[in-house]
């Protein structure tokens, strides 16, 4: 079991970028999950997810094109590696296996 | 263009860039202001700079500070956990500036350099080592006068107590105390934890059949309580206990006993009839050298002379005393509630005191007991004790200390300024092969730290040798085991870091910041001499210009002092101390007796107290005061015998001098001096009668001399008055000798010495030697000056000397061309001279005012005293001129004479 842990917002982190798809960079991910959630997100937490994430070998990460609005700085964009998606897909698994054990009448 | 586009706070990207790793520094920024723009679009800019600072805040957690951490000290591969490459940023990735390959560049280049200008590095290494040297020396015997007894546990509860007198004259202090004293303090005040006497009983020691003279002291059990002094054998609690103990040092018990154990031995203190018996009950490890307490043992002091008749007597001083307040107490407050103490048992001398017209003084005190710190004691001159150095003295020698190493750097961060610009290229080549300011930093204040380094070994070094020198010469007590103590090792490396930092420091500062564009197309050359070396080239020369004065002022004030006529003719006398083991009025007896018939000697007297400071060291005073006609008196109670005046060649004024054929002469006839006569208000004393108190005896008034110094010529001729008792003992007996036969006269007093005083060795020495044993302290002050003034100077001139040599070289294209154009060769070295000759004017001008006002700070200690005259300063100043002169000129005439074809053929 060698497989790295992924706390929940990381997860969430990941799923974006997944959902952005080749167009995943701070600001947007931020922005993404504003939308999403309502949740107060910083800059900063997102960061170090990415950065996190990328250690752990679930995304891919490269300098791209520089836009005027940042002062002509380079965006660092983000993708999601092949054991990233195998990860995602087996946390949706076991959350979806989760959901369908739970007996009918207590479903909220 | 925009004339207002909305910008993020510019102190939160400065905080970013601070918090953040340099490889993530562009996409962070990058992402910040992207988010900002949409931002401002959304709820305005005001808004968004308030969310973007707090974005910012946000970034400051450790996940970013490690790394960034990690960035300055990793290399190329900064991600611990897995290895995968750090982004690929586009800054080049900097190896860490302590690689391996970095260092030994460094250290290549730090002594190509050195070899490449042996001159400089040797001036440097010399300079420092003998400042080092200096340095060393003076601020360990700061270190060690500054730790007198500091080493007791509860030192910071152990205080002196002193009985404090707002004299109208002057106000002052005792340190003696009456008998009832301490014990009335303990009973009275359960805050005071332990009080103990300390009275002088200087005893014979005899231990079968062998006699010791050994400092024996009266004290109090509560004595090993006060202090820390370990106790090697015997119990601290009981070991004075009792009347017939005795507590011992190690040295004493080593020299009396040898190997045998001292405890429980028995010895006989007193000499023949009132001898008495003691047994040992401990023995004390040999006392510290910076303790000021230092005797070789203690009994009790219920075994002192006058202990019985003077126990219950308040107004009979007679010892010192050192009390131990509670933990929880402080000072101030037991002397306040001291103040009723001194009212209830001291009332006859707070009467004396409003009789004189004495006004409380600024605490509402007129009397006082005062509680002095035991760590002010060895420094305190003023309230009795031993007298240690004044204080001033010790922060005195400290600052020379301080000045010498002052001036050695200055001449490295001069030395270090003149030459930067010779390295400048490698300083821009460095920088543009991306060096970074902290490392050209590190490196140029490496290489300083280096030379630094050699003149520390040489320094050190030099020390070792020069210890023994150094201490006979100052009479230190600095020993190697010393030096080596970790204490003492963390002040001289404090030291040397120190110095290492200042000198290396600055220059480094300056060179990193040099332009490397500037630098490579050969802009920067030495700019015009800065302000900065000029400055410090003044400071260099104040503080040695400074110490020459004050040198000068100083010898002159010694020599001034010593050429005080004493009132007395202290040639052609011997004086030698009677020691404790012989009655010195029979040696007295036994010596007129033996020489009585022998031509060569003049006259024989005794007297009981010395005249300057022979082999014994010691010395003594006792001052009777009484009330004559109203007037309080107060005189030197001088002990004297027949032939004193003839002795001491004191001319009679009127009157006649103690003579045998008067029997009474030895119960109450007294001789005065003038000043006494003065003091007491007689115009014509002889016959005159008083009494020191009014039970007492009555003195007649035989003869009348002139005054004379019993003490040295520091202070004042105090009104002494002379009496002759044959109960009382003679402790030095003087005797002169004809002038010419003065080269044989010690050895053979010595031979008869042995016959008539068997048992106490011979320890005679000339009067004019022992007197002159008085300036002792200022000989050694104006020593340490003059070693000092000579050592600033000369680094000062080292430093001069390169600087100008440098100055010089690169000015030989203006010389040549001066020349070219007819420029005479004094000419040209007045030319050179003279900036640095207004340099040392104006340090001339700034040092002559602060010398002035010290040395008179210091004169106004004296009685006798110079005046400073200002020729002094005139001389100094032409002196310190010429030296610096002729360390310029030495270069500058060489230069004035090269052929100009040479200086301008390049180009």
């Amino acid at each position: 079991m060698n497989r790295a842990y992924l706390g929940e917002f990381e997860e969430l982190v990941l799923l974006t970028v997944a959902v952005l798809e080749g167009q995943a960079y701070g600001v947007t991910v931020a922005g993404e999950l504003k939308q999403r959630t309502s949740r107060i997100i910083s800059l900063s937490g997102v960061h170090i997810a990415l950065y996190r994430l990328e250690e752990k070998g679930f995304l891919l990460s490269e300098l791209g094109g520089a836009t005027n609005e940042r002062g002509g700085r380079r965006k660092r964009f983000f993708t999601v590696t092949a054991a990233g998606k195998q990860t995602l897909r087996e946390m949706r698994d076991v959350r979806n296996q989760l959901w369908d054990s739970i007996p009918t009448t207590s479903l909220i | 263009m925009a004339n207002h586009a909305p910008t993020p706070p510019a102190w939160a990207d400065r905080l970013l860039t601070w918090v953040c790793p340099s490889a993530l520094r562009e996409e962070l920024l990058g992402d910040l202001h992207e988010q900002f723009a949409d931002q401002v679009a959304q709820v305005g800019e005001r808004k968004a700079r308030q969310f973007y600072s707090l974005e910012v805040l946000r970034f400051v957690r450790p996940y970013f500070l490690s790394r960034r951490v990690a960035s300055f000290t990793n290399s190329s591969t900064s991600t611990k956990s897995t290895g995968t490459p750090r982004y690929s940023s586009n800054e080049y990735p900097q190896p860490s500036f302590l690689h391996p390959a970095m260092l030994s560049n460094y250290i290549k280049i730090a002594f190509r350099n050195l070899w490449k200008s042996k001159g400089y590095a040797a001036i440097n290494v010399v300079g420092l080592s003998v400042a080092f040297v200096i340095s060393t020396f003076l601020f360990l015997t700061t270190y060690f006068q500054l730790s007198f007894d500091s080493f007791h546990t509860d030192g910071d509860r152990v205080y002196k107590a002193n009985l404090f007198f707002n004299d109208p004259e002057k106000a002052s202090y005792s340190g003696t105390l009456p008998l009832p004293f301490t014990p009335a303090l303990k009973a009275e005040y359960p805050e005071i934890e332990a009080a103990a006497r300390l009275m002088n009983g200087s005893n014979v020691v005899e231990y079968k059949g062998k006699f010791f003279d050994k400092n024996v002291m009266f004290t109090d059990p509560d004595f090993l309580k006060i202090f820390s002094f370990p106790l090697l054998k015997g119990n601290r609690a009981t070991a004075l206990n009792d009347r017939s103990n005795i507590v011992i040092s190690q040295s004493m018990a080593k020299a009396i006993f040898g190997k045998e154990d001292p405890m429980g031995k028995r010895v006989l203190l007193g000499r023949d009839s009132n001898a008495k018996e003691f047994t040992v009950s401990g023995v004390l490890a040999d006392f510290p050298t910076n303790s000021t307490i230092q005797y070789d043992a203690f009994i009790q002091i219920t075994n002192a002379g006058n202990y019985q008749s003077d126990k219950d007597k308040w107004d009979a001083m007679s010892h010192a005393a050192y009390v131990k307040l509670s933990p929880n107490v402080s000072r101030a407050t037991v002397e306040n509630r001291l103040k009723s103490f001194a009212t209830k048992y001291f009332s006859g001398d707070i009467e004396k005191l409003k009789k004189k017209g004495a006004k409380p003084d600024e605490r509402g005190d007129l009397f006082a007991i005062r509680l002095q710190k035991l760590s002010d004691i060895h420094f305190n001159t003023e309230t009795g004790g031993k007298s240690g150095e004044p204080i001033t003295l010790i922060y005195a020698l400290a600052g020379i200390g301080f000045f010498i190493l002052l001036i050695a750097c200055i001449n490295f961060i001069n030395l270090s300024i003149a030459r930067s610009f010779i390295r400048a290229k490698e300083v821009g080549v460095r920088k543009s092969l991306g060096a970074l300011k902290t490392q050209l930093f590190v490196q140029i204040w490496g290489e300083a730290a280096l030379i630094c380094f050699v003149g520390f070994l040489v320094g050190m070094v030099l020390t070792y040798l020069l210890l023994p020198a150094f201490n006979t010469t100052f009479q230190g007590k600095l020993t190697l085991d010393y030096m080596l103590q970790p204490d003492k090792l963390v002040l001289i490396l404090s030291l040397f870091g120190l110095v290492t930092l200042v000198a290396g420091g600055y220059p480094a500062l300056q060179m990193s910041k040099f332009n490397a564009v500037d630098v490579l197309k050969g802009k920067i050359t030495m700019k015009r001499p800065g302000f900065l070396r000029n400055s410090l080239i003044v400071t260099q020369f104040t503080l040695s210009t400074l110490l020459i004065c004050c040198t000068i002022i100083a010898v002159q004030q010694v020599r001034h002092m010593r050429g005080q006529p004493l009132g007395f003719q202290k040639e052609e006398v011997i004086s030698i101390p009677v020691g404790n083991q012989e009655d010195g009025q029979l040696v007295l007896k036994r010596m007129r007796n033996r020489l009585a018939s022998d031509p060569t000697i003049i006259a024989i007297t005794g007297s009981g107290v010395n005249l300057g400071l022979g082999k014994d060291r010691s010395t003594s005073r006792s001052v009777m005061g009484f009330t004559y006609k109203e007037k309080e008196i107060s005189t030197d109670w001088l002990q004297v015998d027949y032939d004193y005046l003839k002795t001491l060649n004191i001319k009679l004024l009127s009157g006649r001098e103690f003579s045998p054929a008067y029997p009474s002469d030895t119960l109450d006839r007294v001789v005065i001096t003038e000043s006494m006569a003065k003091m007491i208000g007689e115009k014509d004393p002889v016959g005159k009668y008083f009494q020191t108190d009014t039970a007492g005896v009555k003195y007649q008034i035989i003869g009348l001399v002139p005054d004379f110094h019993l003490y040295s010529s520091k202070s004042e001729k105090k009104p002494i008055t002379m009496y002759l008792a044959h109960s009382q003992p003679i402790s030095y007996v003087f005797v002169r000798v004809a002038p010419q036969s003065l080269a044989g006269s010690m050895d053979k007093l010595k031979a008869v010495w042995k016959e008539v005083a068997p048992k106490s060795e011979f320890i005679g020495s000339f009067m004019d030697e022992n007197t002159n044993a008085w300036y002792k302290g200022e000989e050694q002050l104006s020593k340490i000056f003059s070693l000092a003034s000579s050592i600033a100077i000369l680094l000062s001139c080292l430093g001069l000397f390169a600087v100008a040599l440098m100055v010089i070289e690169q000015r030989t294209k203006e010389i040549g061309v001066r020349k070219v154009l007819g420029a005479s060769i004094p000419n040209i070295v007045f030319i050179l001279s003279q900036d640095f000759v207004k340099l040392v004017v104006l340090a001339i001008v700034i040092a002559t005012p602060l010398a002035w006002f010290f040395m008179q700070k210091w004169l106004d200690g004296y009685s006798y005293r110079i005046e400073i005259s200002a020729w002094i300063f005139v001389l100094v100043g032409m002196a310190a001129i010429l030296i610096a002169l002729a360390t310029v000129s030495f270069h500058s005439i060489k230069a004035a004479l090269m052929n100009p074809v040479k200086s301008l053929r390049s180009e």
